[in-house]
């Protein structure tokens, strides 16, 4: 049996490269980026040619980037090209630990953040055991208190609400 | 005459203590940076932005270089070890640096490296020298038409000939411009695109959007890059200095790779990876031992590294003689001058002199701490590299929190900063390249004040930008460079399209 055949059907679709034409998702995110910008200039006021309004070049860069936009849909859509595989792991993680760092500044202030933030990015790591990412994260709380706090003397909280 | 004593004057500066002691420390943590595979010189940068708000301006210039150059020369140590280029710029050394590792002489590819970015920045810094001062003399006569023009083919340049598809590349730059309009505007003082905001009220900051984009764009993907650790290499330090055959070799691909480096970094759009794989393919041509590249030839690795260090000295040039930015990284030095109030212009050399020669004295001291720094210290960057990756990435993203979280004290910066790490992350997945973003939203504001000097002055006649000579020469240029980028893009997707018809 080829490994192929011993795969499950939900292993096969994890193994599929991305196709590029994925890249029209771009495409169509820019298209409404140009639209709020262009309808928000015409709200602001395009003034005359003399003397350019607030929002004239908003609309012009607007227009510009919806054409481009347009021909990139159309581009990507043509293209079946194997495109780079996401990993929405690494994603999620390190969108979580800016999470963790802007609540737990707020709250308590940047040690607690450094330690939440350096735990939260490496939890997708299955190599480095919980016990391994807890002394992890107090050592790098360790090192940047007496570099950013001790050493450089930034005007940063410590610590808060405690 | 007159450039020697400006120089003279430069390197009593460059030489002052304290600037010394930030273009070590620029240097040193540029190539601890550029090591990192993966992570490239813009996120070096965009790391260290945030300290030099508390410096000079000449030394925040000298510390921005140092580390720029360090990035680039430590990306050159990642591409030798481990065949993983650590900047974009560095791939070239890979073809010769790795099977030179592989035959266990890293040390002496690494040692010549180190002379070849020395040489090549040397060339790059004299370039610099003769050159600035006859372009901003030129650029003195410039009027707001003009500069429109220049910055209008400074951006199609930078993203249209940058890699990936130009289509996108001058999407990306044109919604750079648009996030550069965000915040009150300077002329009108009505609020634009800030939903109410009060953070946003003065724009975006420059140092979010360089560490989204860059700073963690790349991390996200280096994560999984790096996920397989480093293979071991021994330095054999007893086989570390090139024999007098290797020395010989070096010395004309050394000059000759300085030469196109620097023609080529001073081009915007162009940058070292141009440069770097130009001077490597006429090195190949001109070498009777052309069989010997991509073998471990000495003379492949300090072409490219003499090149790229020579491009990344004359990227300067366009930057702080007319404004306009040829790469990203130079688009953050930009920001960085604004931020000290400086206005990088043809009036740069003139209102500032002591921070331009200081600077370009700075490359020389620069280049000789980084020969300085890293021939002892290669065993420590060889050690870096074994350090798993797992231990360094939750470190480097907790300097980028710190970083961001230090402009303003300000935790809104930090939700910023991770949409821009995100969107960063997308645009890397959908194949947009991230660089001409940042030279848009750089740009963006400088390009609309003209634009709107030059209608204003013009009476309200756009085809001023056509009539007048300076600017009508760029816009057809710029028009010129647009059809080519645009044609060529067309002739690759045909041929690879008829080519994958023939495979099956």
């Amino acid at each position: 049996m080829s490994n192929l055949q011993r795969q499950s059907p939900r292993d096969l679709e994890a193994a599929r490269a991305p196709r590029a034409w994925l890249g029209a998702l771009g495409g169509v995110g820019l298209l409404a980026l140009s639209l709020v910008f262009i309808w928000g200039g015409i709200g602001l006021g395009l003034g005359a040619p003399r003397r350019l309004g607030t929002g004239a070049f908003p609309v012009i860069t607007g227009c510009a980037l919806a054409a481009l936009s347009v021909a990139i849909i159309v581009i990507d859509l043509r293209d079946t090209s194997a495109a780079e595989r996401p990993d929405w792991m690494s994603f999620a993680a390190i969108g979580a630990a800016l999470a963790a760092f802007a609540i737990v500044a707020d709250w308590f202030g940047l040690i607690p953040a450094v330690f939440a933030t350096t735990v939260v990015a490496s939890l997708p790591d299955p190599t480095l055991p919980i016990l391994g990412k807890l002394i992890l994260g107090l050592v790098v709380s360790l090192g940047c208190w007496g570099l950013f706090i001790g050493l450089l003397d930034l005007p940063l909280q410590a610590f808060k609400g405690f | 005459m007159d450039i020697l004593s400006n120089f003279g004057d430069g390197l009593l500066i460059a030489l002052q203590p304290y600037n010394l002691l930030y273009c070590f420390i620029g240097v040193f943590l540029g190539t601890f940076i550029g090591v990192l595979p993966g992570i490239g010189s813009m996120a070096a940068i965009s790391m260290i932005l945030p300290l030099t708000f508390y410096l000079e301006p000449t030394s925040a210039l000298v510390m921005i270089a140092g580390v720029y150059y360090g990035a680039e020369y430590g990306g050159s140590i990642a591409s030798i070890l481990m065949n993983i280029p650590g900047t974009p710029s560095s791939s070239i050394t890979c073809i010769d640096g790795y099977p030179m590792a592989r035959d266990g002489r890293a040390g002496v590819a690494l040692f010549a490296s180190a002379i070849a970015s020395f040489g090549g920045g040397i060339i790059g810094m004299v370039v610099m020298a003769l050159l600035a001062p006859v372009l901003a003399a030129l650029a003195l006569n410039f009027g707001p038409t003009e500069y429109f023009a220049v910055i209008l083919l400074g951006l199609v340049a930078a993203s249209a000939v940058s890699n990936g598809s130009p289509v996108k590349g001058v999407a990306t730059v044109v919604a750079g411009l648009m996030l550069g309009t965000i915040g009150v505007d300077i002329t009108t003082g009505a609020e634009r695109f800030t939903m109410g905001i009060p953070e946003l009220r003065d724009g975006v900051n420059l140092v979010i959007v360089a560490m989204g984009l860059f700073g963690v764009g790349e991390l996200i993907v280096s994560i999984r890059a790096n996920s397989g650790g480093a293979p071991k290499n021994r330095i054999d330090y007893a086989n570390f200095y090139p024999n007098r055959a290797e020395w010989k070799a070096m010395f004309g691909p050394i000059l000759r790779g300085g030469g196109i480096g620097s023609f080529f970094g001073a081009l915007p759009g162009t940058g070292q990876t141009v440069a770097s794989a130009i001077a490597y393919a006429v090195e190949k041509k001109l070498s009777p031992n052309r069989g010997r590249f991509g073998k471990g030839a000495i003379e492949g690795v300090a072409v490219p590294e003499s090149a790229n260090n020579s491009a990344t000295q004359t990227a300067f040039i366009p930057t702080l003689t007319l404004g306009v930015p040829g790469s990203a990284s130079m688009a953050l030095v930009i920001g960085a001058l604004m931020i000290h109030g400086v206005t990088p212009g043809p009036r740069l050399l003139i209102d500032h002199a002591d921070l331009f020669w200081g600077l370009v004295a700075s490359f020389l001291v620069g280049n000789l701490l980084l020969l300085v720094l890293n021939i002892p210290m290669i065993g420590l960057w060889v050690r870096l590299l074994q350090i798993p990756y797992k231990y360094m990435y939750p470190t480097i993203i907790v300097l980028i929190c710190i970083g961001v979280y230090s402009v303003n004290n300000n935790v809104f910066d930090i939700w910023l900063t991770l949409a821009f790490g995100w969107a960063g992350y997308l645009m890397r997945l959908f194949r947009f390249e991230p660089a001409p973003l940042l030279i848009g939203f750089v740009l963006g504001p400088m390009m609309e004040e003209q634009l709107r000097r030059a209608m204003l002055l013009s009476r309200g006649d756009p085809t001023v930008f056509l009539t007048r000579p300076i600017s009508g020469v760029l816009i057809m240029i710029t028009a010129a460079l647009l059809v080519y980028s645009f044609g060529a893009a067309l002739k690759s997707r045909r041929h690879a399209r008829q080519s994958a018809r023939l495979t099956h």
